[in-house]
């Protein structure tokens, strides 16, 4: 029998080369899908250790456990979440940003990361960065229930502008979730007190009222109507509401010093709709007194010549002898002066403050 | 077809492939592809298959007595196997793979390969503290032998692609396809300009590429993105330099010296040695577990800084330890990795003392784990370019290169200066074999022309007539004379082509016309024109005698082939050797 040629031999050695290559191929495919399947067990059983850990409280174990469990499975997102947030809840801030880095490098869309991220800059009192994160997580992508987790950062964010006082912010941000109000009427309550301390009271009765048409018996609501209603000059009606809200929850404090409140403004106010002329007279005076016994002690025992020319036509009109035609005249005079005393007033350190009801109801009368 | 018919496609590619084989060129960059895809798929077998044993023999949760039972067992198991079937599958596998390419013309026995392959990955499973590199790289080293000579390759070929194997396995072993280039030239082969750059590069991708198609797109290491905190940090790993410098020569010393103290054991206790090293390891992971096997989990956690300042120092010197005595006992495996895994320890030893005394100007632990693992990696196996490229493969970090170079260069002095020979010369001294080092390479080439250069004792014109310039030379000792005319250097005229001349009546004609080379015009190469600079080695110059018979070679600039500078003789080139004496008139021509 010839021999092989040397280029038929060399044929089959390389066939049988890539038959081999083929089969290790294989053999490795297995190899590695076993791998990957023992390995996807085990982290499994080290991150339920983990989140064991972070329910008892003990994050340093938590984030031994979950590191472990990355280092067998280091593509699962989840787990380098949960890591960096026990990082975060262990005080490790640096770790924790190191993690969500990594994180959000691979995914910058990623809204849960997103999220955490913003809160390990805001415990490292980065706000301005965390702000730019917490957008990130507000229009981040979220694997379930994406719609109320980018709430909840949303309002996470509008949290921290109130605390921070950022009110062109905090609008900036409410503003989009009143377009869309929220369905629970707990946020939308929620959302009301923040459109209070924003400064946007029209909106917040808005809300408010909706949740009292979800929620008729709600005293917060009603108390937070009213307040809502009270920064409007709505005195009467922020009266009724405060009190449906002490009916409904007799213990609610605020609600009582808010309705005390409205109760002197609506003594004193003499701008009321619907006050006789007499009663109006009368409430001229008692504001001049007011004013008066305001500017006398600010002035202390040696007013200025201007003030106590002020100070002693105020003292002539606190004891009127007017006739009921001129009872009218009187009033506006008399609000003229105590305007003019209130101004004097003013100057004095401290200044009066502005939620007291005589404040409120002069700042009625000057507009 | 002498019948007609037309040639089927089978000899139509037995035909291609015959064409392919006569480029032996060619041939060898295609089968470089071939051999860095299925090293690359063997490397990758070998790797996963020791990771699923390990996970096997220590379960979660496994009970103490099993960190001393395995690895006892596993090395006498092993030890027994490489004692009775694979004596040359035993220890690392560099050194045995410079054996095949510079003394066996790159022969490595397919038993060899088998054994290297399954004891090493029951060694290594069981929890012996060595490597999976070193074997990694004696088995593709092997299959690429094995393949090569049943291909019928000249041994060029077979030792192209053996180098090439060498490539593709580090590769694979370590996701380090540029670092793996380096190694392979600059240990291995020893010149960073070897021939065999092309296969091997080609090799080392391919591997890259199939090791990522079957484990995906992951670093070896997963570390947080570290930067210098201020200049003065650089202070600190120069520290380390000289910490990891020490450590490393500490660790080699005690491995040679516990290798040698085996050695001279009776050759009967030779199959149980392994188990010394064995029982040795799980001795101490009965106490620390961390120690068992390679541990690059643990380097992953001590980069990550997660690892308590004084367990870090227990584990590096636990390791170096634990590895000299499983590698000195003669179990199958490798120092790479454990030389990372001390490296990392020593430099998150010192990165957590400097950040506990100076905690605003330095980086923590994990940064200096990071340098460190390079720095011991540059002093234990004396690679300063491969392991700042390694660590940076590895980590893919950039912000830490230049720290990583000062640690590694400060190493790797300290261990040149307290340890002569590096490691895999040390072994392969050991075992009685002396390969050629990269020392007596440049040794070689250190002695150059100008040592040896003299002036021209007699210069010819182009212009002179033959009889009086074969009166003026007869009394030479060389055999060819400098002919410089207009624009300098024509050529060297032999002596025997003036004599030929003369004897056939041409006496009258001038040199130039009996010359080879024409007036001076170009660049002529080296070839056509043979001539040798100043600051060229002796032995070049020795070649380039050989290659033209002459005994004599005109040395010219740099600058202007034609200016002729001086003469470098046969004779001042073995006096510069010292093989002849040094010569004060020139030796007659025979």
């Amino acid at each position: 029998m010839a021999a092989p040629s040397p280029a038929r031999s060399f044929l089959a050695t390389l066939s049988l080369v890539f038959l081999a290559i083929a089969a290790i191929f294989a053999a490795d495919m297995f190899l590695a899908g076993l791998e990957r399947k023992e390995s996807r067990i085990e982290a499994a059983r080290l991150f339920r250790q983990g989140q064991t850990a972070i329910a008892r409280g003990e994050n340093v174990e938590a984030i031994e456990r979950i590191n472990d469990a990355t280092s067998f499975e280091r593509g699962n997102r989840d787990y380098r979440r949960t890591l960096a947030q026990a990082q975060l809840a262990a005080g490790k801030t640096g770790d924790a940003e190191a993690t969500l880095t990594d994180l959000l490098q691979t995914d910058s869309t990623d809204g849960l990361a997103s999220l955490t991220m913003a809160r390990v800059l805001v415990k490292e009192g980065r706000f301005r960065e965390a702000v730019s994160y917490y957008h990130r997580a507000v229009y981040g992508q979220w694997s379930q229930d994406a719609a109320a987790n980018q709430l909840r950062a949303r309002f996470e964010l509008i949290d921290l502008l109130a605390h921070r006082d950022s009110k062109e912010e905090l609008l900036a941000e409410l503003l989009p979730i009143e377009d869309q109000p929220p369905r629970d009427w707990k946020m939308r309550a929620r959302l009301g007190q923040l459109f209070l301390q924003e400064g946007s009271p029209a909106r917040a009765a808005a809300l408010f009222r909706g949740v009292l048409h979800d929620a008729p018996a709600n005293a917060d609501a009603y108390a937070g109507l009213g307040e809502a209603e009270f920064a409007q000059s709505q005195y009467r009606s922020a009266q009724r509401d405060f009190q449906t809200a002490l009916r409904l929850e007799p213990d609610n404090q605020t609600a009582r010093k808010n309705l005390d409140l409205a109760n002197e403004l609506l003594t004193l106010d003499p701008t009321l709709r619907g006050l006789g002329q007499e009663e109006r007279f009368r409430r001229s005076v008692k504001l001049v007194e007011l004013t008066g016994a305001e500017a006398g002690q600010c002035a202390g025992g040696n007013p200025a010549p201007d003030l106590q020319a002020l100070l002693d036509t105020a003292e002539e009109a606190v004891n009127p002898r007017v006739s009921a035609a001129r009872q009218s005249d009187a009033a506006e005079s008399n609000l003229d002066l105590a305007e003019q005393l209130w101004a004097a007033r003013k100057e004095c350190k401290p200044p009066p403050p502005a939620d007291s009801p005589l404040a409120l109801v002069m700042a009625r009368i000057a507009q | 077809m002498d019948n007609g018919e037309q040639p089927s496609w089978l000899s139509r590619l037995a035909g291609s492939l015959e064409r392919l084989r006569q480029r032996e060129d060619q041939m060898t960059l295609v089968l470089s592809v071939v051999i860095g895809a299925l090293v690359s798929l063997v490397v990758v077998a070998f790797i996963l298959l020791t990771g699923r044993l390990a996970a096997r023999m220590y379960p979660p949760g496994g009970s103490g007595w099993r960190r001393i039972l395995v690895p006892t067992l596993g090395s006498l198991g092993t030890g027994y196997l490489l004692w009775r079937y694979f004596p040359f599958a035993r220890g690392s596998g560099i050194p045995q793979t410079k054996y095949a390419l510079f003394i066996h013309d790159g022969r490595i026995r397919f038993r060899t390969v088998f054994g290297k392959f399954f004891c090493c990955s029951a060694s290594l499973a069981s929890g012996i503290a060595l490597g999976r590199e070193g074997p990694s790289v004696q088995v593709g080293a092997g299959i690429a032998s094995v393949v090569a000579r049943n291909l019928g390759l000249e041994t060029k070929q077979v030792k192209a692609l053996v180098s090439a194997a060498c490539a593709a396995a580090l590769a694979a072993a370590f996701n380090t396809p540029i670092a793996a280039v380096l190694f392979t030239l600059e240990e291995i082969m020893g010149d960073l300009h070897a021939e065999v750059l092309g296969s091997v590069v080609l090799s080392s991708v391919t591997s890259w590429v199939v090791l990522h198609l079957v484990l995906g797109d992951e670093p070896l290491f997963h570390v947080p993105a570290y930067r210098l905190v201020h200049p003065a940090e650089f202070g600190v790993y120069a520290v380390l330099g000289v910490v990891g410098g020490l450590g490393s020569v500490c660790f080699v010393k005690l491995l040679l010296g516990l290798r040698a103290w085996f050695m001279r054991l009776p050759k009967s206790t030779v199959w149980v040695q392994p188990a010394v090293g064995g029982l040795a390891v799980g001795l101490m992971g009965y106490f620390v577990p961390e120690v068992l096997g390679v541990g690059y989990n643990q380097v992953e956690k001590v980069l990550n800084g997660d690892i308590v300042l004084q367990l870090v120092v227990l584990l590096a010197v636990l390791k170096i330890v634990a590895t000299a005595v499983c590698y000195g006992s003669g179990n199958a495996g490798g120092i790479f990795g454990p030389s990372l895994f001390m490296g990392s320890m020593m430099g998150a030893a010192v990165g957590g003392v400097a950040h506990t005394l100076f905690p605003n100007y330095t980086a923590g632990p994990g940064a200096y784990a990071l340098v460190g693992m390079g720095t011991a990696f540059a002093g234990i196996v004396r690679t300063p370019l491969t392991s700042v490229i390694m660590i940076f493969e590895m980590t893919r970090d950039y912000t830490i290169i230049v720290p990583l170079m000062i640690s590694n260069m400060i190493a790797f002095f300290i261990s040149y200066k307290l340890q002569k020979e590096p490691i895999y010369e040390a072994l392969a001294h050991q075992d009685g074999v002396h390969l050629p080092t990269h020392h007596s390479r440049s040794e070689s080439e250190r002695l150059q022309v100008s040592q040896a250069m003299r002036s021209a004792p007699v210069v010819l014109s182009p212009d002179m007539r033959i009889g009086p310039a074969l009166h003026k030379v007869e009394d030479g000792a060389f055999d060819a004379w400098p002919v410089v005319g207009a624009g300098g250097l024509w050529g060297m005229i032999r002596t025997n082509d003036l004599e030929q001349a003369a004897e056939d009546g041409a006496s009258n004609k001038k040199i130039a016309e009996i010359l080879d080379h024409r007036p001076p015009t170009g660049h002529p190469s080296a070839e056509e024109f043979p001539h040798v600079h100043l600051d060229n080695s002796l032995s070049l110059a020795l070649q380039r005698m050989g290659a033209i018979r002459l005994n004599v070679l005109p040395v010219v600039s740099r600058e202007n082939l034609r200016q002729l500078i001086g003469i470098v003789a046969l004779n001042d080139v073995l006096s510069a050797y010292g093989v002849a004496k040094a010569a004060g008139e020139p030796e007659r021509r025979r």
